[in-house]
């Protein structure tokens, strides 16, 4: 086991890997910008080094300092958290280089898995659902045709050369399929030089849901089952829950036992999240985050997995504690990200929390490192917390949700709590119909009341 | 960068010291009015120090220069935990901070002369301290010209990002 682990990151997921540290009775150290001298985990951890500027490229980003702090400090490994270097394929080369163990999976995995079109391939490969379509490029109408029945109606055509929504188009017939292929074929050519497209099926309604999976880079790998995060906005996830209200215990096990397989097989070692597009019973696969997650507790409360704890445990050396059949997934759990924005503009709203009372009570958890007198710096993302509830079933559960919202007190700032206290009174909500843009719409339908 | 021989040599036996001698040396001072205590015993030296406010520990390898490799970091001193009255100030116009974190140094090589003393005329530019982080040492030149009235770091310390390392006046 480690003796002493350097947290490479801030805010609450700093704090969530020192707690983890410390029932694991390893030492700890803090690495913290200028502006983040009087944050939590800074306060808590047994050491601390300043690693530069409040800018994330000089300080969190910044893979010299943070090495020279694992040498200073004497660290033998470095948990990366999330975001930050917690993908970077060339950190974990470096602290390899350095003899320091970085709790993650290989450079190589982060590599394949970083890289969209590569990450699809490895996981067709690897026996994962992916979106069907063309392989490559469609030329004429007679080709797209013949794709399009295939993998069936409606379908998407995309710039192969393209991003950002442009030279997209949707068909719902083979009557549109003629005028699309060659309107996106025209937009490609003018927006990137290059008229190749290509076909995929179109997913109008689909539910955000992945997979949380734990391998122990010797061959072995288990799934944790799902997390639904379809609520979203502007991509950026809000409020997720374990298990999802859209599948049931069957396809869990499906699902769960196709990913775990290909974990297996490519020896993955760590935490790992497969996320899928989910409509009308069919996984699509998107994307493999190579970290923890931010919305990993809702899985912890289903499995009472500690996660963190595991990823070091499984980096030290250890293979895993269980295999499949000791996991099991009792009763519900809604994770919502309390943010520092206005709860209707979304506007940042850094600065003072003048006032900070945290819901407690059976079920209820909250992770966040902002205390009464905490300043919210202005550098960094606008995540102040996480309200994560429990209950036997769903409806305990958001029961339990409203009554902690209401609880839950932050002055000073503005946050996004008046929109979950408004959310989780909504009817669509309670009865679980929701798919990645049914909050879009909902916030474009309502105005929020000002906090 | 200004890498010597010597100062890139690594130090990778296990630096086994006693602990004990430590607390027994750091317990003379409650007993009596020192502020330094220096023994030194085969390739070890340690050396134990005080100002009124804090104590600090150093201890320094007799052959040479180690680059802080993880086995013999503990005994330098860390970064000062919160709790702890700051001896050295905060900020000042005239402190030269650390620009990185790392493990500073104040000659080129052990058996080399120190850079610079207290009392010392400095030009815009001369070299005042070396810096070694990740294997590469770094040297910190004086942001402007003047007199070396005070220095916070001894070689071998480990500095923070923006730690005063000494003052130019």
């Amino acid at each position: 086991m480690f003796d002493k682990i350097l947290i490479a990151n801030r805010g609450e997921i700093a704090l969530r890997v020192l707690r983890a540290c410390k029932e694991l009775g390893i030492q700890t150290v803090a690495v913290h910008s200028t502006a983040d001298a009087s944050a939590m985990h800074v306060k808590l951890a047994d050491e601390s080094v300043c690693i530069g500027p409040p800018a994330a490229k000089d300080s969190y980003l910044n893979i010299p300092a943070i090495v020279a702090a694992c040498e200073i400090t004497g660290a033998d490994a470095v948990h990366p958290g999330y975001g930050f270097l917690s993908e970077n394929a060339r950190f974990a080369d470096v602290l390899t280089a350095h003899n320091i163990k970085f709790i993650g999976p290989s450079a190589e995995h982060i590599r394949t898995m970083g890289d969209k079109i590569e990450a699809k391939r490895t996981a067709k490969a690897l026996g994962m659902p992916v979106v069907p379509g063309s392989d490559g490029g469609v030329d004429d109408e007679q080709e797209a045709i013949k794709v399009a029945k295939d993998i069936g109606f409606p379908v998407i055509i995309k710039a192969a050369a393209g991003g950002g929504g442009r030279g997209m188009k949707v068909a719902r017939s083979e009557k549109e399929l003629a005028h699309a292929v060659a309107s996106a074929r025209q937009e490609a050519l003018a927006a990137f030089g290059d008229a190749a497209v290509y076909i995929e099926k179109y997913l109008e309604k689909p539910r955000h849901i992945e997979i949380q999976v734990l391998g122990d880079g010797q061959g072995n790998a288990v799934h944790l089952g799902e997390r639904d995060c379809s609520l979203q906005r502007r991509h950026q996830k809000v409020w997720e829950e374990a298990g999802s209200p859209a599948i049931n215990a069957q396809e869990r096990d499906k699902i769960g036992k196709v990913v775990a397989n290909a974990m297996a097989k490519m020896k993955y070692e760590g935490a790992g999240t497969i996320e899928f597009l989910y409509e009308n019973g069919e996984f699509y696969f998107i994307e493999m985050n190579t970290r923890l997650q931010v919305e990993h507790p809702v899985t912890e409360a289903i499995t009472g997995i500690d996660l963190v704890n595991e990823q070091i445990r499984v980096a030290s050396g250890s293979a895993l504690g269980f295999t499949q059949s000791d996991i099991t997934f009792t009763g519900h759990a809604i994770e919502v990200r309390v943010n520092a924005e206005h709860p209707a503009t979304f506007r940042p709203s850094p600065g003072k929390i003048t006032n900070f009372h945290t819901p407690g009570g059976l079920g209820v958890r909250v992770d966040s490192a902002a205390y009464s007198g905490y300043s919210i710096p202005p550098y960094y993302d606008s995540l102040m917390g996480k309200l994560i509830v429990y209950g036997r079933n769903r409806n305990e559960c958001l029961m339990r949700l409203r009554r902690a919202l209401d609880e839950f007190v932050v002055e000073g700032i503005e946050t996004t709590l008046p929109l979950y206290r408004a959310l989780v009174r909504n009817p669509d909500i309670q009865n679980g119909l929701y798919d990645i843009h049914w909050l879009e719409k909902y916030l474009k339908a309502n105005e929020m009341p000002e906090s | 960068m200004a890498e010597t021989p010597e100062m890139a040599k690594k130090v990778n036996t296990e630096q086994k010291f006693d602990t004990q001698l430590i607390e027994q040396l750091a317990a003379l001072f409650k007993t009596t009015d020192l502020t330094e205590i220096e023994v030194q015993n085969g390739e070890i030296k340690i050396r134990v120090a005080r100002t009124p406010a804090a104590q600090t520990v150093h201890m320094v390898q007799g052959g040479g220069y180690a680059p802080a490799p993880a086995a013999s970091a503990p005994a330098a001193a860390a970064p000062a935990p919160s709790g702890e009255a700051p001896t050295k100030p905060k900020t000042s116009d005239k402190a030269l901070i650390s620009p990185m974190v790392g493990t500073a140094y104040r000659s080129s090589a052990p058996d080399k002369p120190p850079f610079v003393e207290v009392g010392t005329q400095v030009k815009q530019g001369q070299v005042v301290l070396v810096i070694e982080a990740m294997k590469t040492f770094n040297e910190i030149p004086a942001p402007r010209a003047g007199t070396i009235t005070a220095i916070f770091v001894d070689s071998g310390q480990p500095v923070e990002y923006g730690e005063p390392l000494l003052v130019i006046e």
